[in-house]
């Protein structure tokens, strides 16, 4: 046995991944089914009410980046969702069918008082998640919260 | 059986309470992209009173739509000479505008019976937002 680990810490780190698949289409009542059954999904594995709210609303951003950016309004195309838990992370990745775009674009756009409707999407799921990754030329993002162990 | 923090309430409600000179939107839900927002939109930008109230104390949860719903709402008022008062920002709601620096540039009141903590307590996440 490893020295230093706890019991249940043992236990905890040998506890097989699960996960889910989420398949929506691109409108809104999809996306509210798909982001409730997500969050229904997550629930159980998060360790507060702080950090529900957190993949909550950072899981909002990016399913609605999916369907703003990827979709673009269009009903007939697929977005693509898999949460995996395990002993270590929440992990949510959203792969939507656009072009994606260039992340780095937006780095120094944090900062300032933004007054205008849109632009914080990035910057709250950067806050509020422990990692935030894009891969497939931006066109698809993985958001993941490292689990805290519960005594 | 799972854990359920949130209140369980998808939906946005607004109930008004009305004077000649104020209006007060008292917002209790989810401040989110698509039916809430819009519906927020709609109901405050339809009041005709100079002084607004929007007290988000049962506000579960805001998104980036929502915080810009906030910011659109004090770019209206602002232009009609009139007053918009964001009061009592639960946590998450308070947590989130300082995150996105909005704290400091909306209109914000607390009252004795807000939920514990002022925006000093979020000096970090604001700190940590800039970063970003």
């Amino acid at each position: 046995m490893e020295k230093g680990l706890l019991p249940e810490d043992r236990q905890a780190i040998e506890q097989p991944a699960i996960s889910k698949e989420f398949v929506f289409t691109g409108d809104w009542a999809s996306m509210v089914a798909a982001r409730d059954g997500m969050m229904d999904f997550v629930r159980e594995y998060c360790s507060s009410e702080q950090e529900e709210i957190d993949i909550f609303v950072a899981l909002q951003e990016a399913l609605a980046n999916a369907l703003l950016h990827g979709c673009r309004g269009d009903p007939s195309k697929k977005v693509y969702g898999w949460v995996q838990i395990d002993a270590l992370a929440i992990s949510i990745t959203i792969r939507d069918p656009g072009p994606g775009f260039d992340p780095e674009s937006l780095n120094g756009a944090a900062g300032g008082v933004n007054l205008s409707q849109h632009g914080r999407g990035i910057c709250l799921m950067r806050s509020l998640m422990d990692n935030v990754s894009y891969r497939r030329g931006g066109s698809e993002v993985l958001l993941t919260k490292w689990r805290t162990v519960r005594r | 059986m799972s854990k359920r923090y949130f209140s369980g309430l998808n939906m946005l409600r607004v109930d008004v309470q009305s004077s000649p000179a104020s209006a007060k939107l008292l917002c209790s839900g989810r401040i989110v992209l698509g039916v809430e927002s819009e519906t927020l939109r709609c109901i405050a930008t339809a009041r005709a009173e100079p002084c607004l109230i929007l007290d988000l104390r049962h506000v579960d949860a805001i998104d980036g739509a929502g915080l810009g719903l906030l910011a659109e709402l004090h770019c209206w008022a602002v232009q009609r000479n009139r007053l918009l008062t964001i009061a009592d920002p639960s946590r998450p709601v308070r947590r989130l505008l300082a995150l996105t620096n909005l704290l400091a540039a909306l209109q914000i009141s607390y009252s004795a019976t807000a939920d514990g903590g002022f925006e000093d307590d979020y000096a970090g996440d604001a700190r940590q937002a800039m970063t970003a």
